[in-house]
């Protein structure tokens, strides 16, 4: 690396050779987890300055896998320490504090639906701002099948038993995967940029017809959504483990029954996801991989060596959208409720922004990225407006400022706009290929000569001889 | 006949960028087509490999009709080909490069690859050996695991050529293969164009600019002028044929000189 | 590549005429008949597909006659449907602009335009909390919002891509395509934050309604219907057709406009002839921006109240618009978007009478037209088919 290392540099460069030590990469790492979870475990609720906290103590821990994966020690170590983390003690912070188990399965809900854009937009480089309608197809399947809502389905006693869920994630998949192929057959021979317009119509145009499809015949209930949908079914095992492990942290629930349904979810959230890693994988590496990147690369160059563009286009439409469907039917079950509003273009590009924020392509990158956007949408915006109205209730007053005079439409909460916009910006402008680039996503976006057909070359402007 | 073109004509609004073109080209054979810049030449390697669809006229290949078939097809029916300016794949290796050339002759089998069973195992070992057999046909396989644009240019033409001859095609098609090459890295092209006949019998068909590689290793030479046909036959008739001269020399006499870069062939 | 080269410029037949008669030809007569055909045209068309309908549906509903709904309502329909189309056409010349010149889609463009609403506010918000608003001229008072707004606007656009495209020009298309979306979505709430920090409210309303000349409908009699016109949409049409024509001079009779147009054609070569590109570039932002926010004062006024999130339907439906008559090409722009309003306005005329459709559908509308188009024809109405070189 760097030749001349300055005497400032030394102790730095001595301090970081020491923590690559395995042994003490070792001890730091488990001393950087007993911190923090002794921190979740001590924060008290009704501390003024609580959510502040808390937002900065819970993605210490949601992101300390990704340390331990790139922290310098042996590899069974690291799986013994990440699939700790993620079986056991997230499940414990989740049976101690239940908002950390809601936020710990929304991260799961959006890891999944960023891991499936990667597919689409990362490998086959299909620009999709329409995505979120797959999500909204399989969340739709499950709700008309199960919602208490004065659907013709309900009315024609036509509604499924809660136990069938496992096999509803399955057609989930069908279903969506069939909608990705339906709605990319016409567009795929459009160029990238009229692609992602048409995608956004097609998400929105899924949205309009969820909102309008009460009328003539009743499917979707309209803008009013679909409520009471079911749930899956919690064993009676399931509950009485969760209140026993519960009363050996030394807690006793008042009601068992959420807190374990939540735990079932985050636990079949995470196996959603642990399939689609595998599955996105192996998808990578493999012929099918190789000609999506073919296909980003050059286009007409594939298609000359024999690759099926439309054929290979579709795969990734149909592979993307088969887990937003799985990811969808579990969405509306632990929602119990479903409407038009929760598939907005905003979430399109939430999901994109997680893709571009971790690094397009690659699987670990886009799994932090999920993490850190659904994180920075969910918790740190959310609990800054709590701690605004905490501090405002205080009449709290910092440098001369009077909280209370905050105005009321500033609330937070409600600017995720904001935070994904300027994260998008930020990113293409400084780092376009994410916080964990991938490999080959580097060298494509390093120079500007990658370009694939000769329109895309906007020559760097010569040397400027005066104006006109 | 190998190939046979009847009467091809490809028009772009109002340009008529190959006019009425008729040729065969005999199975086993190296042949080249020349003419000046913007004589079609481009033009009729992007119908006969399905990128554009003629206007009128016919193409057989192998005793079967190709016209309408999309590029892809046209792959997995034995045509092959490089371009003018290299298009590799910029990001992959030249190994990867190779092994996406041999997609239309894989079984791909979107449950095989999510199992990783033996099927696929076996798939991909192959397709790993053929790879490195055609790298050390073409003298790259030192270079396996270098990224396609880090190689040094002529290395990049003859990992296209090696692409191309991943899909096992019967014919392959060669786009100014030597234009901005040195003459030893020339001499050295024309020989590998020669083994890719002599020794995988795969009959070659190149557009050159560099008459002492049309000479000296084509049997057979077609002359485009103007979308054209003006001159067909052995080299020692193409040199003395007096339209094809005129057809250079009168062009180069009135003030066109981008021998090099060919660029205004399509139109 | 279809490109701004033309515009709406007359042909150039080599007439002997006098200098300023071929100047008031090509600059007032030619467009301003351009614009009567494609509005003629596209009128009578609809009209004709109108009819057509009801003779295939007579009764729709029990004791509705669709023959008659739709004579009685046809002025209103095609009224509306040239101020919509007008607002669209130039929202839709942003696009083309931008795209004819960098061939690039500025999804922030919807944005701008909403920025033009927004400022168009808070001008006539401010003369109103001034008490000044019954005094001014009404040509005095909407030529400054409109104005103000293209002022503000057309800087933003140039902001816009100094920050947000220039750093990335060069890069993979896709790269300037998602920095355009965080723009598009930054503006929609940093609009909002301003406007909550200082009035806590974002539903901000025109003080229209201290305006009398600008909010009583003028009856119209055609024939023996009569149909209630609000004055804006007189002000939407004049507006628009004015800001038009500058725009045609500018792009076809001025030398910055050749400029413009040399830089859409070739950039390398337009940089070698002297040009400054860059120069081009930001001067094609403004021009495109301030139509937008011209677009959105008018727009403004036309509804009264305006959000931060007014943008996204309009946008989308302006650059179908431009889509459809031929992205880059500045006539299919206001081809499109004048044949995109009146075709909206019939169908939420007609579509009222068949109960299971309403006009619940006509904003996927717009969607279904620009992915029809794009499959089918993607050189829009007016581009030229280009096959991709190899």
């Amino acid at each position: 690396m760097a030749t001349v290392t300055s005497a400032a540099q030394q102790p730095i460069r001595a301090l970081r050779n020491w923590a690559a030590r395995p042994a003490v990469a070792t001890a730091l790492i488990l001393l950087y987890l007993a911190v923090v979870l002794l921190v979740l475990r001590g924060l008290d609720r009704r501390h003024l300055w609580f959510p502040t906290f808390s937002t900065l103590a819970f993605p210490a821990f949601v992101l300390s896998p990704f340390i331990v994966m790139s922290a310098p020690i042996s590899r069974r170590l690291k799986t013994i320490l990440i699939g700790g983390l993620i079986l056991i003690a997230m499940p414990l912070v989740g049976i101690y504090d239940t908002s950390y188990l809601e936020l710990a399965i929304q991260i799961c809900i959006f890891t999944g639906l960023a891991l499936g854009l990667n597919i689409v937009v990362g490998f086959a480089g299909l620009l999709d701002l329409g995505y979120i309608a797959f999500f909204a197809v399989g969340a739709y399947l499950w709700a008309m099948f199960t919602s208490q809502a004065p659907t013709v389905i309900n009315i024609s006693g036509l509604l499924v038993p809660a136990w069938t869920f496992p096999i509803f994630l399955i057609i989930g998949v069908g279903i969506a995967a069939v909608t990705g192929i339906l709605l990319g057959l016409p567009v795929l021979r459009l160029r990238g940029d009229y692609l992602a317009i048409v995608t956004l119509g097609f998400g929105e145009m899924i949205r309009v017809l969820a909102r309008n499809l009460d009328q003539p015949i009743n499917f979707t209930n309209g803008a009013q959504g679909l409520h009471n949908v079911s749930p899956p079914p919690i064993p009676e095992i399931w509950t009485s483990f969760t209140s026993s492990t519960a009363n050996l942290m030394g807690i006793s629930l008042a009601n068992v029954t959420p807190v374990a349904q939540q735990l079932l979810f985050y636990f079949v959230g995470v196996l959603i996801v642990a399939i689609v890693v595998v599955v996105a994988r192996r998808l990578d590496d493999s012929p099918i991989g190789r000609a999506w990147t073919a296909i980003r690369e050059d286009e007409v160059a594939a298609i000359a060596m024999g690759v099926p563009l439309v054929k290979m286009k579709l795969l990734a439409f149909a592979a993307g959208a088969s887990f937003a469907g799985a990811i969808g039917v579990l969405y509306a079950a632990k929602q119990t409720f479903v409407s038009p509003e929760s598939f907005s273009l905003i979430q399109s590009i939430s999901i994109l922004a997680m893709v571009i924020v971790g690094g397009l392509g690659g699987i670990r990158g886009v799994m932090l990225g999920a993490a850190v956007v659904t994180l920075l949408n969910l918790q740190v915006l959310k609990n800054m407006s709590l701690q605004l109205n905490a501090l405002r209730q205080m009449d709290f007053v910092i440098f001369g400022f009077h909280v209370q005079n905050w105005p009321t439409q500033l609330e937070p909460a409600k600017y995720e706009r904001l935070v994904f916009g300027l994260l998008l910006i930020i990113m293409m402008i400084f780092r376009p290929t994410g916080i964990l680039p991938e490999p080959r996503r580097r060298i494509e976006l390093q120079h500007d000569d990658v370009v694939t057909d000769e329109d895309d070359v906007s020559p760097a402007p010569g040397p400027m001889v005066g104006a006109n | 006949m190998l190939l046979e073109v009847t009467n091809l004509t490809k028009s772009f609004g109002g340009i008529t960028a190959v006019r009425d073109v008729t040729l065969g080209i005999p199975e086993g054979s190296i042949s080249a087509i020349i003419g000046p810049n913007g004589a079609g030449k481009t033009t009729l390697f992007n119908l006969l490999t399905g990128i554009y669809k003629p206007t009128s006229g016919q193409i057989m290949f192998n005793g079967r009709s190709i016209v309408g078939l999309s590029p892809d097809k046209v792959n997995a029916a034995g045509i092959a080909r490089t371009f003018q300016n290299i298009r590799l794949f910029p990001a992959m290796t030249a190994i990867e490069n190779i092994m996406v050339g041999m997609h239309s002759r894989l079984k791909i089998s979107v449950i095989d690859t999510l199992l990783r069973n033996s099927a696929f195992h076996q798939q991909e070992k192959a397709v790993s050996d053929k790879a490195r057999d055609l790298l050390s046909f073409v003298g790259l396989l030192h270079k396996a695991n270098e990224v396609s644009r880090n190689l040094p240019y002529g290395d990049q033409r003859r990992l296209e050529i090696a692409r191309a001859l991943a899909s096992d095609p019967k014919l392959i098609l060669l786009d100014e293969p030597t234009a901005g090459m040195n003459p030893q890295e020339t001499v050295a092209a024309t020989q590998l164009f020669r083994r890719v006949r002599d020794e995988l019998g795969i009959t070659v068909v190149l557009i050159e600019h560099d008459m002492t590689v049309v000479m000296g290793i084509s049997e057979h030479i077609t002359v485009l002028d103007y979308g054209q046909k003006i001159a067909e036959g052995p080299p020692e008739a193409i040199r003395n044929n007096a339209r094809v001269v005129e057809a250079y020399l009168g062009r180069r006499a009135a003030g066109t000189h981008q021998e090099e870069s060919d660029h205004g062939d399509a139109a | 590549m279809a490109s701004v080269s033309r515009g709406l410029a007359a042909p150039s037949w080599s007439l002997r005429l006098p200098p300023a008669v071929r100047w008031v030809y090509d600059y007032l007569l030619y467009p301003i008949g351009q614009m009567l055909v494609f509005i003629i045209g596209a009128a009578v068309v609809l009209t004709l597909l109108a009819y057509l309908l009801a003779a295939l549906v007579p009764e729709p509903r029990p004791n509705i006659i669709l023959a008659d709904q739709i004579s009685r309502q046809l002025p209103g329909m095609i009224i509306s449907g040239i101020s919509i189309g007008f607002v669209y056409a130039m929202i839709a010349l942003g696009y083309t602009l931008v795209y004819g010149v960098l061939k690039f889609i500025n999804f922030a463009h919807s944005e701008i335009f909403m920025v033009g609403s927004v400022v168009g506010f808070e001008i006539m918000r401010r003369i109103a909390d001034s008490g000044t608003l019954q005094q001014w001229n009404p040509v005095v008072l909407i030529v400054t919002v409109v104005l103000v707004s293209m002022l503000v606007s057309g800087l933003l656009a140039v902001l816009i891509e100094r920050i947000a495209y220039r750093p990335l020009r060069g890069a993979p298309r896709l790269v300037p395509l998602i920095s355009a979306i965080g723009i598009s979505f930054f503006l929609i709430d940093f609009v909002r934050a301003t406007e909550a920090i200082t009035r806590n409210d974002f539903n901000l309303r025109y003080p229209t309604d201290q305006l009398p000349w600008l909010t009583q409908s003028v009856a119209l009699q055609f024939g023996t219907t009569t149909v209630n016109v609000k004055p804006t949409s007189f002000i939407v049409v004049g507006g628009a057709v004015l800001t038009l024509l500058a725009l045609n001079y500018f792009v076809n009779g001025t030398k910055l406009g050749r400029g413009i147009r040399a830089v859409a054609q070739d950039q390398t070569t337009a940089a070698l002839m002297g040009i400054n590109v860059n120069f081009m570039i930001s001067l094609t932002f403004f021009v495109g921006g301030a139509f937008g926010g011209a677009a959105g004062s008018l727009f403004g006024m036309n509804v009264g109240t305006v959000t931060p999130y007014v943008g996204f339907i309009p946008g989308i439906k302006a650059f179908t618009a431009a889509v459809l008559g031929g992205i880059g090409n500045i006539t299919g722009a206001l081809l499109g978007g004048l044949t995109l309003g009146l075709v909206e306005a019939f169908l939420n005329g007609v579509l009222v009478y068949f109960p299971a459709l309403g006009q619940r559908y006509t904003d996927i509308f717009a969607f279904s037209v620009l992915i029809l188009i794009l499959i089918f024809r993607p050189s829009g109405l007016l581009g030229e088919r280009v096959d991709e070189k190899v």
